[in-house]
């Protein structure tokens, strides 16, 4: 943190720790990508090995029309799955903050611990819930609710809700933070100002939580866009997503340079969002008076 | 008198007698603790009513009750004559300003006047035309369309004020509106909001816990502690006649001095003195009392006169304050007498006494009260 620390020594002090994190990035982070776009303009030999080249085919190919389902696909997953983040994050947000007293800390914790558990485990564990001889059909078989069970896997719910419950903290963290920095007289105010509670919420609570809404959902977008975990075991050939297709290059199809191509498209896609939201958040930055009541 | 959700400022027919606000026995509990206990309180419309006390005693959560942000264990509340306890905030015909302003950073200098207007659906050229009279009223016309971020202390107080009384309330109630500002701006928004007060003849309720505030403000003040209500009267007779000892120490610096009632007329304190004073009817020979002179009643050596009560004692501190002097005279038995002397256009007050001096204190036996 030179700039905090402020004078010439410290700085210099600083930047000797900088040097096994910068490391770090240049060899496990920068590498691989300068690998992945040199691979990209690549192909693959009859073997099936990937050789350098300076080829466009594989981006040609990346913006074959046969994609474009599987990219609107992905992409209306994720922004349903931001949707869905925060119609259910808001409320456990908004009530952990202004009511949440003194077990805050504790419900944070709550939320954040299963997290901590690998995405893939967690996934399993709903296909193990959801299958069609899985838990829950069993469960509302034995209950006599239904006869044959009710398919959830293979189906777009399935994925989405495997997404959401994947992503849902990236979008409770950053709310619950700017509902916590929100200072309540606000809320007070606009009921005094004649404000039922409906009302205070949209011309108040609302627009003063924004960046925490936008984070979240950036938070929980860009993931979702890329994922292929969901689709992968919750869904089938109707739910491919970006995801799965760049996974079978690599893996399936064998065909690195082109799996690599779609990366990259991929990368650039998601780095413009990336780029409105951090110039939308340095702006509020700028400008406190939207991040507070005054 | 325009269509509105609510109500706005009109006779009715129980509040016709002029009574803004009524408040019968209303108490507050948080848990065990009671922050405000069994307050009765009538004010007329118009005035310019302070709760004057010290930290802690209730202030905010009786103005918090008149809002509606708490609802009251026990008694009732009436604005204009009709009972408010159970209607919410939104709904009472009542603003507030509050400590921390509490405007909206999201929106600029005239949608956050705006605000209130907006909620109850007042015409769109109506609401033009109130919020930039209410910005003219508080010399912010210019600044409608800054953010609060950009103004100062001082300006964004006035937008709080003005956000509260565009809705022209039956009452404004204001949470120390002052506290946050420098001692010479606040002396400077004092003068303009008792002038803002009588030009919109709304009903003020302020809280303050600075005395020469509530005094120099108000048309009545009630002095609070420990969440009821010592005193309540005009400025002056709160001042001159504190009915007791609380209210007397808490408005300005008050000797006080423990004496037992001899008989009518006479008290007898601590270092054996008999001292003639205005004892009240209902006092018995041989209750303790409290004989409490203000400080700038007392009078010291050549400045006594004829028909004063006069004693000795010897000067124990002296502290400057500029235009006057603070000094301190102990009269022995642990009895202190606090006096404050102006600096005249000979001498500096400061110059006239030394620690350790003999000196002779008096003061005339009207200027004492006997307090219970
Ligand atoms: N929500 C609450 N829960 C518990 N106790 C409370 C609550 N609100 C206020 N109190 C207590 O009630 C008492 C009176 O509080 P109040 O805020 O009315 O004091 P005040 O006179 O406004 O003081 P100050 O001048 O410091 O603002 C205090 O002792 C306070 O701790
Ligand atoms: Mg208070």
């Amino acid at each position: 943190m030179p700039g905090v620390a402020g004078d010439v020594s410290s700085k210099g002090f600083w930047s000797r720790f900088l040097l096994p994190g910068g490391v770090w990035l240049l060899l496990l982070f920068v590498v691989p990508i300068c690998l992945v776009l040199a691979l990209s303009f690549g192909y693959t030999d009859d073997l099936g090995r990937a050789v350098y080249s300076f080829g466009l085919e594989n981006y040609q190919d990346a913006f074959d029309p046969l994609y474009i389902p599987v990219l609107l696909r992905s992409i209306g997953f994720a922004v349903a799955t931001a949707a869905f983040c925060l119609l259910l994050g808001y409320p456990i947000a908004y009530y952990i903050a202004r009511y949440g007293g003194r077990r805050k800390h504790i419900l944070i914790a709550l939320l954040v611990i299963p997290f901590f558990v690998n995405y893939l485990v967690r996934t399993y564990a709903w296909v193990a819930l959801l299958a069609d001889e899985g838990l829950v059909n069993s469960a509302l078989k034995d209950l006599g609710l239904t006869e044959t069970g009710i398919q959830f896997v293979n189906t777009p719910y399935a994925v989405v809700g495997g997404l959401v419950y994947g992503y849902l903290v990236f979008m409770i963290l950053p709310i619950y933070a700017s509902l916590e920095r929100m200072d309540g007289s606000l809320i007070e105010a606009g009921k005094d100002l004649f404000g039922t509670p409906s009302r205070v919420f949209m011309h108040v609570t609302l627009p003063q939580t924004k960046q925490g809404i936008l984070a979240g959902c950036v938070l929980v977008f860009l993931p979702a866009v890329g994922d292929f975990v969901s689709a992968q075991l919750l869904g089938g050939p109707d739910t491919y997503m970006v995801g799965n297709l760049i996974q079978d290059q690599f893996f399936a199809a064998s065909n690195w340079p082109f799996g690599s191509a779609l990366t990259v498209v991929m990368m650039l896609f998601l780095s413009i969002w990336m780029l409105g939201y951090l110039r939308s958040a340095a702006r509020e930055a700028r400008d406190p008076v939207a991040a507070g009541g005054v | 008198m325009e269509q509105a959700t609510v109500n706005e400022t009109q006779p009715s027919p129980e509040g016709g007698n002029g009574e803004a606000i009524r408040l019968e026995g209303v108490t507050k509990r948080f848990g065990d603790f009671t922050a405000v206990d069994a307050i009765d309180l009538s004010i007329p419309r118009g005035e310019f009513f302070s709760l004057l006390g010290p930290s802690g005693c209730g202030k905010t959560t009786t103005l918090r009750m008149l809002a509606g942000f708490e609802v009251p264990s026990e008694g009732r509340i009436l604005l204009e004559g009709e009972p408010v306890e159970d209607v919410p905030p939104y709904r009472r015909n009542v603003n507030m300003v509050f400590q921390s302003y509490a405007l909206f950073g999201h929106l600029d200098v005239a949608d956050n006047v705006a605000f209130g207007l907006k909620r109850r659906k007042v015409p769109k050229d109506e609401i033009g035309r109130r919020v930039d009279e209410a910005l003219e009223l508080v010399s912010l016309g210019s600044r409608a369309k800054s953010r609060p971020s950009e103004l100062s202390g001082g300006q964004r107080q006035r937008v709080a004020l003005a956000r509260a009384l565009v809705n022209r309330p039956a009452v404004l109630l204001l949470d120390e509106p002052l506290g946050a500002l420098d001692l010479k701006l606040r002396r400077q928004m004092q003068v303009e909001l008792k002038q803002i007060q009588r030009e919109v003849g709304i009903t003020f309720v302020y809280v303050t816990h600075d005395q020469e505030e509530a005094l120099s403000m108000s048309d009545r003040i009630a002095v609070m502690s420990d969440g009821r209500i010592a005193q309540c009267g005009a400025p002056e007779e709160v001042y001159e006649h504190p009915n007791e000892e609380f209210v007397a120490g808490f408005i300005g610096i008050s000797n006080m001095i423990e004496g037992v009632v001899e008989g009518p007329g006479s008290v007898k304190i601590g270092t054996g003195k008999r001292i003639q004073a205005p004892v009240p009817a209902d006092c018995d020979a041989g209750d303790t009392v409290q004989l409490s002179v203000r400080p700038e009643k007392i009078a010291i050596d050549e400045e006594i006169e004829a028909g004063m009560i006069e004693m000795t004692g010897r000067v124990v501190s002296r502290i400057y304050h500029g235009v006057n002097t603070q000094i301190t005279v102990e009269l022995g038995q642990g009895a202190h007498l606090v006096a404050l002397e102006q600096a005249t256009y000979t001498a500096s007050a400061d110059d006239r006494w030394e620690e350790g001096m003999e000196v002779r204190v008096g003061w005339h036996p009207e200027n004492c009260l006997v307090l219970r």
